[in-house]
């Protein structure tokens, strides 16, 4: 939980930092738009390339920003194999049948095994995960020895391919333009770029205001509330309350002996704020006033119209099919 | 048995704080019965992080930990059950409302010994012995926890713990927060218990004068290291704990300043106030 | 008439036993008051009272001639301060600088003036170098000096002090006392809460409350003549004043010991 990257604001220096927050809030709206209305993977590649200059532009660690993809790592995987097997469409490029047989399995399960050993070096985990991928496709393609019990085709469409890479970079664009907004921007200035840009709403009958001091104040008790939940988990623990061991009906009462201690320490902290906020001058709906001025300058411009006309060279690749 | 700490480090990387040493090269040998420890040191100084490697609710960076016969270290092992030291060592947080979540005292000290497959009938025996052994009433038993004042749900909640009949029982600033006689009567609660049962009993405070008066032993901790293990007295006969952090009881700091403005030779080291008048009438009649 | 008055005030939560019965007590301006009391004697409530966070059953606070009321509520803070025990569950702010910033921000106070403020104030309680941290990055006592410079940064006159030290380790709380008593050498009305009787002799006066009620209100050097009233109210005389009583319990005299203990414990 701890090195959970998203979200998390880096001190800096490049000119990202100094960015009005309300201009990045709508840049990465803008350039996540035309980034879905690109059409094929050279288009993809070149906006990728586009975004990791503007990483080395605002000097911001890539090695950084890919530790801070770890998390969803799983789910670009996901989001591979899923168009592989589905996509079945274009030209095929492989078509092989896959055998269950009692051997491969035995392999299978040998090989995920050693796997599973040498994880615990800790280092090259994405590479040997890649390994065990490429082995478990050997195991099954060529160990067809002993009793069957099943196969299957694996075919593979160009379109398949294509659209796996596709997906994928396309997710990676969209993640990396999230990521350097977080990683650029206080959680306070967010708030406010969010709380002005929301202004509009007043007439619908929102109050931004009132929304922004939410968002902020909830930033402000997540580390509070993930340091606490930990702490009742492990003295819940202390009375025998382990979640891994244990029957379902046991987990179930578990669960409860986590949750109301949380409900509870949440609602009397809730009174303990609104005290202390009420007693420091606030009154909900109030006009206040705030120590960030928000500078829409000159390097804003420039952005802007960056980022305009990124949204425009999308939109005619997509209108004239470029590449 | 008990429980024994070899080279015991626990570190962790925050994004924030970045790579932090909680604990660092901790040996020390805790015994099953008999003793009234108090673990003291300032805050940020590891306390809560040596507790919690007493009952293995965390598992040390590197090092082991050894408890009832059981080897903790960084790596789990399968064939280990951590649930059963749990009860063998029990850890009371600093907080009840951390643990309090049932709707009657009765049921809450019985969640405990039920997790660890105690018959019903058992457990509420256990939980009413419990009660009993905090200094409460029977009448507690079918109270809603949330409606009892701080001390008393304090004490349900050492009560949940005690309901385990842990060996040993490790207590994390029990007394903070309580008024001077709160504190008292809870720390003589933990005397008797330890007196009648022959548990040990391991205390975290900030306060030296409950050291001085209660415990057998007394633990320091500094920036992480045990830097003093052994008794009281002779941690206070020190000329100085300005290195530890920490202060002197405040009859030893009382009949020191009156020896420097009398220049008497009273016995310094007395532990409570009547025995501090006794040392000062015997001091001015020499 | 004082500068905050306290008349004949009740107060009860919804279907239970009265909290606080017929409380008067007057606070001049500069004062600083000890209220003591032992847990579950009613004195956070008052504290509570006396912001406007809870509405009396009967009685009134008046505070510079003006009756503490729905309408007047707002005004009356802007006088009054307060800091709470849990350093944790005030801290409003994603950083110290917007904790500072919070009461005057909610004054409507500009952002130029502000930021000064911020400095200046944050400088006052020792924290400059922490303006950009955040709460988890602090220690317990640190947030309370926050606390205290947010409040300041309001220009009350009065602060209270709601057990503020309570949850804190022993060096942080002298460190934060120290704080307190500069405070008061400035000029600010100080009212502090707590069942530390060591805390409350740095007060000029001291009142202890007992089931609800007030029991004894005098002079810190008139209540110390009284040790029954202490255990009255179950609290605990500090160490060097429970000696100086033990030696004079059967007859013997050693004045000047005595007179030295009893300036020991009066610590002014």
């Amino acid at each position: 939980m701890k090195n959970i990257i998203i979200g998390q604001y880096i001190p800096g220096t490049g000119f990202l930092y100094k960015l009005d927050p309300r201009t990045k809030i709508i840049a990465v709206l803008i350039l996540m738009v035309a980034v879905f209305l690109l059409k094929s993977i050279t288009q993809l590649m070149i906006a990728f390339g586009i975004a990791i200059i503007i990483l080395i532009i605002g000097k911001i660690s890539i090695v950084r920003v890919a530790r801070g993809l770890k998390p969803i790592f799983i789910l670009l995987v996901f989001t591979f194999v899923f168009q592989i097997f589905f996509n079945k469409e274009g030209t095929v490029w492989v078509d092989e049948t896959l055998t269950f047989s009692l051997v491969s399995l035995i392999v299978l399960v040998a090989w995920t095994i050693v796997w599973r050993l040498l994880t615990k070096l800790k280092k090259f985990k994405m590479m040997l995960f890649f390994l065990y991928i490429a082995g478990v496709y050997l195991i099954l393609r060529y160990l067809t020895y002993g009793t069957i019990f099943s196969t299957f085709n694996f075919v593979v469409h160009e379109k398949g391919v294509e659209m796996s890479i596709f997906v994928v970079i396309r997710l990676l664009i969209i993640i990396t333009l999230s990521t350097v907004l977080t990683l650029t921007t206080k959680p306070t200035d967010l708030t406010q770029g969010i709380e002005k840009l929301m202004r509009p709403l007043k007439y619908i009958g929102i109050s931004s205001d009132d929304f922004a001091l939410i968002i902020s104040i909830s930033l402000r008790y997540i580390p509070t509330i993930l340091d606490e939940a930990n702490k009742i988990m492990l003295a819940q623990a202390s009375r025998g309350a382990d979640i891994a061991e244990g029957k379902l009906k046991d987990k179930i009462k578990q669960i409860i002996s986590l949750l109301v201690p949380m409900f509870i320490i949440a609602f009397k902290r809730s009174e303990d704020l609104a005290d202390a906020m009420e007693s420091r001058n606030f009154v909900p709906g109030r006009e206040r006033t705030r120590i960030y001025d928000l500078h829409f300058g000159l390097l804003d411009l420039m952005v802007a119209l960056m980022t305009i006309g990124l949204l425009t060279g999308s939109i005619m690749a997509r209108v004239l099919w470029i590449g | 048995m008990g429980i024994q700490f070899k080279e015991v480090n626990f570190s962790y990387t925050g994004v924030q704080k970045g790579f932090y040493e909680a604990i660092k090269d901790i040996s020390l040998t805790i015994q099953d019965k008999d003793e009234l420890i108090t673990l003291v040191g300032q805050t940020g100084s590891g306390k809560s992080t040596l507790a919690q490697h007493m009952n293995a609710l965390v598992f040390p960076t590197s090092g082991s930990v050894e408890i009832f016969g059981k080897l903790v270290t960084a790596k789990r092992n399968r064939k280990i059950k951590y649930n059963e030291i749990r009860q063998k060592v029990g850890l009371v947080f600093q907080f009840p409302e951390y643990q309090l979540f049932e709707e009657t005292v009765e049921k809450d000290i019985m969640f405990g010994p039920l997790n660890f497959h105690v018959p019903e009938i058992e457990a509420k025996e256990l939980a009413k012995k419990a009660l009993r052994m905090v200094g409460l009433s029977e009448s507690y038993l079918n109270r809603n926890p949330f409606n009892l004042s701080g001390g008393e749900k304090k004490r349900v909640s050492i009560a949940g713990i005690l309901a385990l009949d842990p060996q040993i029982l490790v207590l994390d600033e029990p007394t903070s927060g309580l008024d001077p006689r709160g504190k008292r009567q809870l720390m003589n609660l933990f005397k008797s218990i330890q007196m009648e049962t022959g548990k040990t009993i391991i205390v975290i405070t900030h306060d030296m004068d409950l050291v001085y008066e209660y415990a057998t032993r007394v633990l320091v901790l500094n920036a992480g290291c045990l830097v003093f293990d052994g008794t009281p007295d002779s941690l206070f006969k020190k000329p100085s704990l300005s290195e530890f952090h920490l202060d002197y009881p405040a009859t030893i700091r009382v009949l020191r300043e009156i020896n420097e403005r009398f220049h008497t030779q009273i016995d310094i080291y007395q532990k409570t106030v009547s025995d501090a008048t006794i040392a000062i009438k015997r001091g001015f009649k020499s | 008439m004082a500068y905050l008055d306290i008349e004949h005030l009740h107060f009860q939560y919804s279907s239970k036993r009265m909290v606080l019965k017929d409380i008067n007590l007057s606070i001049n301006k500069g004062e600083w008051i000890a209220i003591l009391g032992h847990n579950g004697s009613g004195k956070s409530t008052l504290a509570k009272l006396i912001v406007g966070l809870l509405s009396p059953k009967e009685g009134s606070i008046i505070i510079e001639g003006q009756k503490l009321s729905d309408e007047t509520v707002y005004d009356i803070r802007k006088k009054i301060g307060i800091v709470f025990q849990n350093p944790d569950n005030q801290f409003v702010g994603v950083t110290v600088r917007d904790d500072i910033a919070f009461g005057m921000e909610n004054l409507q106070i500009p952002a130029t003036e502000m930021l000064e403020k911020i400095d200046f104030y944050a400088q006052k309680v020792g924290m400059e170098q922490f303006l950009d941290k955040e709460p988890s990055q602090l220690s317990g006592g640190q947030k309370q000096r926050i606390a205290i410079a947010g409040i300041l940064a309001m220009q009350t006159d009065i602060i209270i002090f709601d057990e503020a030290t309570s949850m804190l380790d022993p060096g942080s709380r002298a460190e934060l006392m120290e704080y307190i008593k500069e405070l008061h050498r400035e000029g600010l009305t100080i009212i502090m809460i707590t069942h530390d009787i060591e805390e409350a002799l740095f007060a000029d006066r001291m009142i202890i409350l007992k089931s609800g009620e007030i029991y004894q209100d005098c002079e810190i050097s008139v209540a110390l003549r009284h040790p029954e009233w202490f255990e009255e109210a179950y609290l605990e005389l500090p160490t060097a004043m429970r000696i100086y009583y033990d030696l004079r319990q059967d007859g013997e005299t050693y004045q000047e010991l005595e007179e030295y203990l009893w300036e020991f414990s009066l610590k002014k």
